[in-house]
């Protein structure tokens, strides 16, 4: 486990000085003076490393909210802004790396590099969900409630998206753009319209990234 | 779901919004030749005021910047046509409220701490809203505390939406921008300082230990190390609201003293400190056992020694006797202007000489009762017939000075006040107006 961490680590602090990969996995290995093997025990590529940093940063933010004093007096909505909050905080630590290799990307990207950001931030929202449901907040919809955490994440890409862009002061404009986006998502979800709207999205966003299940 | 674009549709709905506005005004009027053309009486009077309904509404949909430009407006009746200027005195601004992790959100940025870190108690859902945020109560230690928590970025969109909705607001409301430029400017600027908490923290703490020795009147304590930019901590009062104590069974010595209170610290504020707290709201008093509490100095207006013995030369009863010196005070506050002919002029002067007889009166008396209904009444009925003059003789303009505009509101809003709490008041004119230098 140590050597995956410390593979995850030096390979963010390359990623961030110099903007993209390393040459070679070789190169990388011989750079932090492990042999090529144990890079390849753990991982398979460098999207591969990359994506566990990624995943790494989103569970570590969700284990941070997870344990505030008031989390389980939170509702869902409660649940959602808390982490939102928290991850542009927290962001503020990689907020360079985030430009660079977040920042070209346009919210409905899914790059290979990222799938383990995706994958930790879904598990996060569908423990939101089910905590939604069971308190009356979000409706159960069958079939159609199986869209919810994509359309969560894609708000998610967007909110980062958002503040990446963002040049106003202590990035209050993110702020407001969560506090406002979150409340018309939760409005949303609460009537007929989403089920229209959720139909419509899945109509049309494209089912190469998706596996069929 | 692209969140970007519904940002930016927000600023084009608003727009459609608006243009609504102008489409049902156009309805109004058609009706209204319509009902002359038919040849039953049409009052212009109920078509103003249909109009002023239908903009009023889209006003206090789209919230924010907007709706405070319009109730700023509302403040100087000279400004807005009157059936404008009553539909905007009814708006009471409220921000939609923030979520509880975005309080936190704030606090840690503030002060690195969350609220249940530095009290022990806090409440989840605000105890009341603030003009640009809310009002959260908290307790520690057996003290209750009133934590006011702005809403982000509130200054950014109150300089957009008024930068963008001005001209259309303007010319809905029928106002030329170069006549009301100053005006504009003077409101913005206090708009955008209200924004200001650490601002507003200075001038509580100054403004309350400056008037600390006025009888019954009160103020919170404030807590600097609680208090940001965007934190503004105070105590909490449990009291009436002024309006609420005002129409209650309170005796007649009670409103006397209440009102009292009131008026001492406006003078204090006005001739001692030359400055003032702005919003005379019956919401920022609170009467708690007989005293007045003052809250909320979002909104104060400093008064410049050139102006202000400009403006309150007026209170001199000896002055509109004299037409030489009368005339003379009127240009330095340019409301006559040398481009003024003969005619204008002496319509301009009678006029002024007509409002100030009346709004000064209470000062030239030793107490003056604004239990009776008669003078408020007239100063109504004044205001009406002063704003068909303008139309009519063309009086409209840039006339005056843009800092009377809080000087007005500050009096009307007392003058209201005391005549809802109908007290009666001692009064004395200040020392330099009495001895004439």
């Amino acid at each position: 486990m140590e050597t995956r961490e410390r593979i995850r680590s030096a390979f963010g602090e390359h990623l961030r000085e110099h903007g993209r990969p390393p040459e070679t996995v070789f190169a990388f290995c011989k750079q932090i003076e492990i042999p090529e093997r144990d890079f390849f025990r753990e991982f398979a590529s460098f999207d591969a490393v990359e994506s566990d940093y990624w995943e790494h940063l989103v569970s570590s933010v969700v284990g941070a909210v997870e344990g505030g004093s008031e989390w389980k007096e939170f509702n869902a909505r409660q649940r959602l802004l808390s982490f939102l909050y928290a991850f542009c905080e927290a962001s503020l630590d990689h907020r360079s790396l985030m430009l660079s290799r977040l920042g070209p990307l346009g919210p409905l990207a899914k790059p290979n590099f990222l799938k383990g950001f995706e994958r930790s931030f879904r598990v996060f929202a569908k423990g939101v969900l089910e905590h939604g449901m069971s308190g009356g907040e979000v409706a159960e919809r069958g079939r159609l409630a199986g869209l919810y955490p994509d359309a969560l994440y894609t708000h998610f890409r967007s909110v980062v998206d958002f503040n990446l862009k963002d040049d106003s002061i202590n990035y209050e404009r993110t702020d407001a753009f969560i506090e406002k986006t979150v409340a018309v998502a939760f409005d949303l979800i609460r009537t007929q319209v989403v089920d229209s709207a959720l139909d419509l999205a899945r109509f049309l966003i494209p089912c190469r990234d998706r596996n069929p299940a | 779901m692209i969140e970007q674009d519904s940002i930016e549709s927000t600023r084009l709905s608003r727009v459609a919004a608006m243009a609504g506005t102008g489409v049902r005004i156009g309805v109004n009027y058609l009706k209204h030749y319509g009902r002359r053309a038919v040849g039953s009486a049409s009052d212009s009077d109920v078509l103003q005021e249909a109009n002023a309904k239908a903009v009023y509404d889209t006003f206090s949909r789209l919230k924010g910047g907007p709706l405070k430009l319009a109730q700023m407006l509302s403040i100087d009746r000279n400004l807005l046509p009157p059936a404008y200027a009553a539909q905007f005195a009814k708006a009471q601004y409220s921000a939609p409220p923030l979520s509880y992790p975005l309080v936190v959100r704030t606090f840690r940025r503030e002060f690195g701490k969350e609220p249940s870190e530095i009290f022990t108690s806090f409440s989840k859902n605000a105890a009341h809203g603030a003009s640009i945020g809310q009002v959260h109560r908290a307790s520690k230690e057996g003290r209750d505390y009133a934590v006011k928590v702005q809403y982000p970025g509130v200054a950014d969109s109150l300089r957009t939406d008024i930068s963008v909705l001005k001209p259309i607001a303007l010319s809905l409301l029928g106002l030329k921008e170069r006549d009301v430029a100053e005006y504009l400017a003077e409101i913005e600027v206090r708009l955008l300082e209200e924004t200001d908490y650490a601002l507003e923290l200075r001038r509580s703490m100054q403004l309350s230990s400056q008037s600390a020795q006025l009888k019954n009147v009160r103020f919170a304590t404030y807590y600097p190390e609680w208090s940001s930019a965007r934190i503004l901590t105070m105590d909490w009062v449990d009291g009436m609201t002024l309006d609420k104590f005002a129409d209650g069974p309170a005796s007649q010595a009670e409103r006397n003293a209440v009102g009292q209170a009131l008026w001492d610290f406006y003078e204090h504020q006005v001739h001692v400190l030359r400055v003032f707290h702005a919003d005379p709201h019956p919401g920022n008093f609170l009467v708690k056992e007989g005293q007045l509490w003052v809250l909320d100095f979002g909104c104060t207006k400093a008064l410049e020694e050139t102006f202000y013995r400009k403006q309150f030369r007026f209170l001199d009863p000896t002055l509109a006797e004299d037409p030489f010196r009368f005339n003379a005070a009127l240009a330095a506050l340019s409301i006559v202007l040398p481009e003024d002919g003969p005619e204008k002029r002496a319509r301009i002067v009678a006029l002024c000489a007509r409002s100030i007889r009346l709004l000064a009166t209470p000062f030239w008396s030793d107490s003056f009762d604004f239990g009776d209904p008669a003078f408020l009444q007239a100063i109504y009925e004044m205001g009406e017939a002063n704003a068909r003059e303008q139309q009519s003789a063309d009086l409209k303009g840039r006339r005056g000075s843009a800092d009377s505009v809080y000087v007005h509101r500050a009096y009307f809003g007392l003058y209201s006040l005391l005549s809802r709490l109908r007290a009666r008041i001692d009064v004395s004119l200040p020392e330099w107006i009495k001895s004439g230098t």
